[in-house]
């Protein structure tokens, strides 16, 4: 099967084309025609329509739901507010919570030896097993999903943390340390620029991994919006054109968040900083 | 990650010392979780916790030891949750290999049609799998078959992202070689293909079945019927019963370590680590 495949792949490059407009078609060309070849197949009755939607239909019902014809008015934007929002607390959380213990662990021997079985033992246990259980302790609000939030990114944040001071330098400290730096003063100025880049990478690992658990903690504990929440109580109403929005919907945000975002965020803080190679 | 990294011992010559040393790393690392339980225990033997919402950790053991049912005449219940939640996370595993890694070795293969599918990848990469739950439910309603099928989604893009990635990995050169020294297809696969994709293969099943794993928590608190783990814990929620879900919660995350470590640790060790030895770091990861 490999023969041909790696027999055509080397002269690409010979074909003429405008190049804007054939990596265009390159990059969104399959996903264009998968959906037109689906809205066709729709519209002519050979799929069933009630569990494959027209993307035009899917469409439509976002567009609807954004409007002030939605039910309830607005409720798209509603649905994404809330979810953003229960994110971003639970990330805000687990960074200044992950930041810490990272920073302690990494640098006092009493806290490697006191967190790291601790973190070990918690680790292993699938995040959205403690959904019920915050569930009768917090009962249904956003104190929940926000939870889950932070234990799913809280891991990843620590985990990058400590990694990075152990990339650090000693002699980093030594010069601080020697010129008479306080340890407020090494903290601020010199563990958090040096971890800074390490921070950003786990914030992105976090962010995908609490992305995930938010709509499934969504789908669990939500009682209101969310767009966990969305999908399931359409699940009820056997709606599958809300259904098939939401998941577009999480999916286009989702990868915003994890590539856009925070990836330019990385790009940005590795090119100002220079992480790796140097340290 | 740093729960593998357990404190550092210097590795000493004589046996007897050797082994002392282990005890006590063993016991250092034991220590703050013994005191924790030992701390919680006394919590709520105190009553400064109520008892309802968080039971001590005897009276998990105690409900655990109840669940099992080792010496009663019928079957044991928790056997019967693990059971079945294993037999899910395992189709869902073998299904989404046996789809996955024929597409990533023809994706890795082919140039053309990894750029035409990698912008659709990147998209339904970060998709959680669990979001596909409704569509199942409207679909077939509760049951195995919604949840193993969003447990295959969860499983199906790791282990198709790493074998796409250990496939590429492979140098143009090797191929080269080995097709200039008159290999057919079947020794290419054989030879080169499959030892050079292994490392990158073996990390995203073990990432699969992890996934698959923790998808199905979900997927089985949303959907199940009967049994399962997932379908326990979200179940005595009903009754208040928060040791049953503290000896889910035990159970999942015992059962998770032990496929991680004990199973594909060994299957890393018998291939990977055998095979490219020179410069891989062994036990860390």
């Amino acid at each position: 099967m490999s023969t041909t495949d790696l027999a055509s792949a080397k002269p690409l490059s010979v074909a003429g084309a405008t190049p804007l407009l054939r990596n265009i078609f390159a990059r969104f060309g399959v996903i264009v025609v998968l959906l037109a070849l689906w809205e066709l197949a729709a519209r002519l009755g050979w799929i069933n329509t009630f569990l494959f939607p027209a993307p035009s239909n899917i469409a439509a019902t976002i567009w609807t739901q954004s409007g002030p014809d939605g039910n309830p008015p607005y409720a798209m934007p509603m649905h994404v507010l809330r979810s953003m929002i229960r994110l971003l607390a639970g990330i805000a959380l687990a960074l200044i919570i992950g930041t810490v213990l990272g920073v302690l662990i990494g640098m006092t021997r009493w806290a490697r030896m006191l967190f790291q079985p601790l973190i070990s033992i918690f680790m292993p246990v699938p995040t959205l097993a403690w959904t019920p259980v915050l569930l009768l302790l917090t009962g249904i609000d956003d104190r929940t999903t926000i939870i889950v939030v932070f234990i799913a990114a809280v891991f990843e944040v620590i985990y990058t943390i400590v990694a990075g001071i152990e990339m650090m330098n000693v002699k980093l400290f030594w010069v601080a340390r020697s010129m008479g730096a306080s340890r407020l003063q090494i903290f601020f100025r010199v563990i958090i620029p040096a971890i800074f880049p390490y921070l950003i990478t786990g914030l992105r690992l976090g962010t995908g991994y609490a992305w995930r658990a938010l709509i499934a903690a969504e789908m669990l504990a939500a009682s209101s919006f969310g767009l966990g929440f969305m999908i399931y109580d359409a699940s009820e109403y056997m709606s599958t054109n809300v259904i098939y929005a939401g998941i577009v919907l999480i999916a286009v945000l989702g990868y915003l968040l994890e590539n856009v975002l925070i990836g330019r965020l990385e790009a940005a803080t590795t090119e100002k900083w220079g992480v790796q190679s140097e340290r | 990650m740093i729960a593998t990294r357990t404190p550092d011992v210097p590795p000493q010559a004589g046996g007897a010392s050797a082994s002392a040393s282990r005890l006590v790393a063993f016991a250092t690392f034991m220590l703050p979780i013994g005191a924790l339980l030992l701390l919680w225990e006394g919590t709520v033997r105190l009553g400064l916790a109520d008892a309802t919402i968080l039971p001590a950790p005897s009276m998990i053991v105690a409900r655990a030891w109840e669940l099992l049912n080792p010496v009663g005449s019928q079957h044991s219940l928790l056997l019967m949750h693990i059971g079945v939640s294993l037999w899910r996370a395992l189709a869902a595993f073998v299904l989404a290999c046996l789809v996955a890694i024929p597409l990533g070795f023809a994706l890795g293969l082919s140039k053309g049609a990894y750029r035409a599918l990698s912008p659709l990848l990147s998209l339904l990469l970060p998709l959680p799998a669990v979001a596909w739950t409704p569509i199942f439910l409207v679909a077939f309603g509760q049951g195995d078959i919604t949840i193993i099928g969003v447990c295959f989604l969860g499983a199906f893009f790791p282990v198709l992202y790493s074998t796409i990635q250990g496939v590429r990995g492979i140098g143009v050169h090797a191929i080269w070689v080995v097709r200039s020294m008159g290999a057919g297809p079947m020794d290419l696969f054989r030879r080169v293909l499959l030892p050079g994709a292994l490392p990158a293969l073996i990390s995203g099943l073990k990432l699969g079945m992890a996934h698959s794993w923790r998808t199905l928590v979900a997927a089985e608190m949303l959907a199940a019927l009967s049994y399962g783990l997932g379908y326990m814990i979200f179940a005595a929620r009903s009754y208040m019963d928060v040791s049953t879900m503290f000896v889910g919660i035990v159970c999942l995350a015992v059962i998770g370590l032990l496929i991680e470590h004990a199973i594909f640790g060994t299957l890393e060790r018998m291939t990977v680590a055998r095979w490219h030895s020179s410069g891989k770091v062994r036990g860390a990861r």
